[in-house]
């Protein structure tokens, strides 16, 4: 009776603690997703079609002119890419965007003529996102007040074709699309609506909360209440078999644990050398890119292959005491995970030598890094299962999770995959996790939400999958040992 | 006596086993599409019954391959009967073979709470126990050292030391009461039967009939997996001897 009372009142802390939590998670998502909350890139921008050639002379009296419109819901940025004859010119050159469909004059900005590079840009911006042109008939004017010989020319693209859009020169209409970029960003759904959800999904969560409480009450045995009793009563094990597993890794080793934190500093510079050297990948932050990745990657690689043992290894204990066999994976994927955390501190090492400014979205990181190690969970889970009866999986394993290496962009940028096989990063778990820290790591900017639930939905399918195949195969693990 | 802790009720465990075992996926697919997967059905325990109530020592005999040590397993939640419950009230604790919960790269002392932990003992109980498991164990210093270094006697009298310190509800015991030195063995029977008359439920396995009728009070007697005889110990040794 005694004892009921205090679960009772731990259930009751453990209810109020949870909702507490969330509200703070709420708030505190809010703050530092920030602006990536409210806006994303958009998906009707327009970029820059390759440049082909040369459209006219700019100089007094010359106009080149593209009506075009694209579905920009907050219109920023457009750019127009020039060629300068490889002379140095002069004059100035003025870009205007005009909406036809009233007339007025939306954007326009002058630049100076010999400032103009062979193959640069120059880029309106607006002030204030254009909210007013979405689909619009727009109409982008270039002129310039040069003298002849002197006069730089906007790029084309003779190939390009482009509904809607249209070309003319001094008048004339001509084939092709000018080499202009027209970006901006969207509104996100969820994020004009965030208090609404955040509110709805919060009341859900009450009440499951007042649910599990009263089936409690009634002295019934709900899921939720086995789980915490069972944290609770297994949270000195699993203390005790992740302090042995990370105790005894580096026990005989002189640097120790200090390994953790030079493993992936020396990969990255291995790679960063061969690599940068070899093949010169155009990615700016290029060590930050690699370390990001190697830290991830080695994290799954090193939590799976523990965990894929993990059965087998404690045969003697399972045979002998009834423990929860979830525990040996679990434990196993936790103490990746303690040195996963030991691995960040090179990993911010780098970033900060590298100059890069240390921002809010910093805090984010750990989202990742929680959907990796479930992600890691479930995968371990159900290779421990297989592992008992089929002992193949361990060398089958080596050789897909070498596959699954090469087939995540950790090395090199994702941009250099093939049309053909692009679709293996849409498929690819790691990939959002790792695109999900670099995001935050180099462009100090939270990732778009819908990201967020990606990276979830990921991980907890695998954590499904693995979970309900080792609880289906468990009894019989003993059989096979 | 007390209420009842254990409470087997018609258990039959059956063990499907390969003609061969197959270990690897290749041979698996292989033989199942040559239609060659042939199992063996073996009946391991065959509806047995009984119960146990608390303080009291259980022995279990038999021949080798009789069902005693399956029956351990099924009533400490190793493996799953095929039909019947078993119910049990309180923590089981086995007492481990030698060294099996064991860490060689940890020192003694750390293995004591790994041990301890894996046993199911909570954190705080440990640590109000752990002079008594050092004293008992008589290791003194060398609890500081890994236990690689161990003797074999040393590591058994740490195991036993582990297992028997603490009181658990139900102790298992599966044929180790030989451990170390003729000093320690005497000691180590001395704790087994103060446990047993301590309030510990135990349940001992033995194919020694001396140690089975100093301790029990009660003996199973199984054959081929059906309980042959059950009463109190004098009788049912007797009976077996024969």
């Amino acid at each position: 009776m005694e004892k009921q009372q205090s679960e009772e009142i731990n259930l009751r802390r453990t209810i109020i603690t949870a909702i507490l939590g969330y509200v703070c998670l709420v708030v505190l998502f809010y703050v530092l997703a920030g602006h990536q909350l409210h806006f994303r890139a958009s998906r009707g921008n327009f970029s820059q079609p390759t440049a082909e050639a040369g459209t006219v002379e700019l100089a007094q009296g010359a106009v080149v002119e593209q009506s075009f419109s694209v579905k920009i819901q907050r219109l920023q940025n457009i750019s127009v890419q020039w060629g300068t004859y490889y002379r140095p010119n002069s004059g100035t050159v003025t870009m205007e965007l005009i909406n036809q469909a009233d007339g007025s004059m939306v954007l326009s900005q002058t630049f100076d003529a010999a400032a103009i590079t062979e193959g640069g840009t120059t880029t309106m911006t607006a002030a204030e996102p254009i909210e007013t042109v979405y689909d619009a008939p727009l109409l982008l004017r270039i002129y310039a007040d040069s003298q002849p010989g002197q006069g730089a020319s906007p790029m084309m693209s003779t190939s390009a074709v482009q509904e809607g859009f249209s070309l003319s020169l001094n008048g004339e209409p001509a084939e092709g699309v000018l080499c202009f970029s027209a970006t901006g960003e969207d509104y996100i759904w969820t994020g004009l609506h965030y208090w609404e959800f955040a509110a709805a999904f919060g009341a859900v969560l009450a009440l499951a909360a007042a649910l599990i409480w009263r089936r409690h009450k009634q002295g019934k045995h709900s899921y939720v209440v086995n789980v915490l009793v069972a944290m609770r009563k297994y949270r000195f094990l699993i203390r005790q078999l992740v302090s042995r597993d990370f105790k005894t890794k580096y026990k005989r080793s002189v640097l120790g644990v200090f390994w953790s934190f030079l493993n992936p500093l020396l990969t990255m510079a291995v790679q960063y050398v061969v690599f940068s050297s070899l093949f010169r990948f155009d990615q700016p932050y290029y060590q930050v890119y690699l370390i990001v990745g190697i830290v991830f990657f080695n994290f799954f690689t090193e939590a799976t292959g523990m965990a894929l043992g993990s059965i087998i290894g404690n045969a003697g204990l399972i045979t002998k005491v009834y423990v929860p066999k979830y525990i040996y994976p679990l434990t196993r994927v936790l103490s990746s995970l303690v040195n996963l955390v030991i691995s960040l501190i090179p990993l911010l090492l780098v970033t900060v030598v590298s100059g890069i400014v240390p921002t809010k979205a910093y805090l984010l990181v750990p989202f990742a890094l929680l959907c990796l190690a479930v992600f890691s969970l479930g995968v371990g889970l159900l290779l421990a299962a297989l592992m008992v009866f089929f002992r193949d999986v361990q060398f089958l394993w080596g050789v897909l999770s070498m596959i699954w290496m090469y087939l995540t962009p950790i090395f090199y940028p994702a941009s250099i995959l093939p049309e053909k096989v692009a679709w293996v990063l849409n498929v690819n778990p790691l990939y959002y996790f790792i695109t999900f820290a670099r995001t935050c790591f180099m462009d100090g900017i939270s990732p778009e939400p819908v990201v967020y639930v990606q990276c979830f939905l990921m991980a907890m399918g695998a954590l499904l999958v693995g979970a309900l195949v080792f609880r289906k195969t468990q009894d019989r693990f003993v059989l096979y040992l | 006596m007390g209420k009842t802790v254990i409470e087997v009720n018609d258990v039959t465990m059956r063990f499907r086993m390969n003609n061969d075992r197959i270990m690897s996926l290749k041979e698996f697919v292989t033989t199942a599409i040559r239609g060659k997967l042939e199992y063996n059905e073996f009946t391991a325990l065959d509806h047995v019954s009984f119960t146990v109530k608390r303080g009291e020592t259980l022995g279990l005999i038999g021949r080798n391959g009789a069902g005693k040590s399956t029956m351990l397993k099924v009533i400490s939640g190793i493996l799953k009967p095929t039909e019947g419950t078993v119910r049990t009230e309180g923590n089981i604790v086995p007492m481990l073979e030698l060294g099996s919960g064991f860490d060689f790269d940890l020192t003694g002392r750390e293995n004591i709470f790994l041990n301890g932990a894996i046993l199911g003992y909570s954190e705080a109980f440990l640590k109000e126990q752990y002079e008594r498991i050092l004293e008992f164990s008589e290791l003194g210093q060398f609890i500081d050292t890994p236990i690689r270094n161990y003797s074999s006697g040393m590591l058994a009298r740490l195991a036993f030391s582990v297992a028997s310190m603490v009181e658990p509800e139900i102790l298992i015991v599966d044929e180790i009461l030989s451990v170390g030195d003729a000093a320690f063995q005497e000691k180590s029977r001395a704790r087994m039967l103060e446990l047993m008359g301590g309030g510990t439920t135990v349940l001992f396995v033995s194919h020694s009939m001396e140690q089975i009728r100093e301790m029990c009070d009660k003996v199973i007697w199984l054959e081929q997996g059906h309980v042959k005889m059950a009463g109190p110990t004098d009788e049912v040794c007797a009976k077996y001897i024969l």
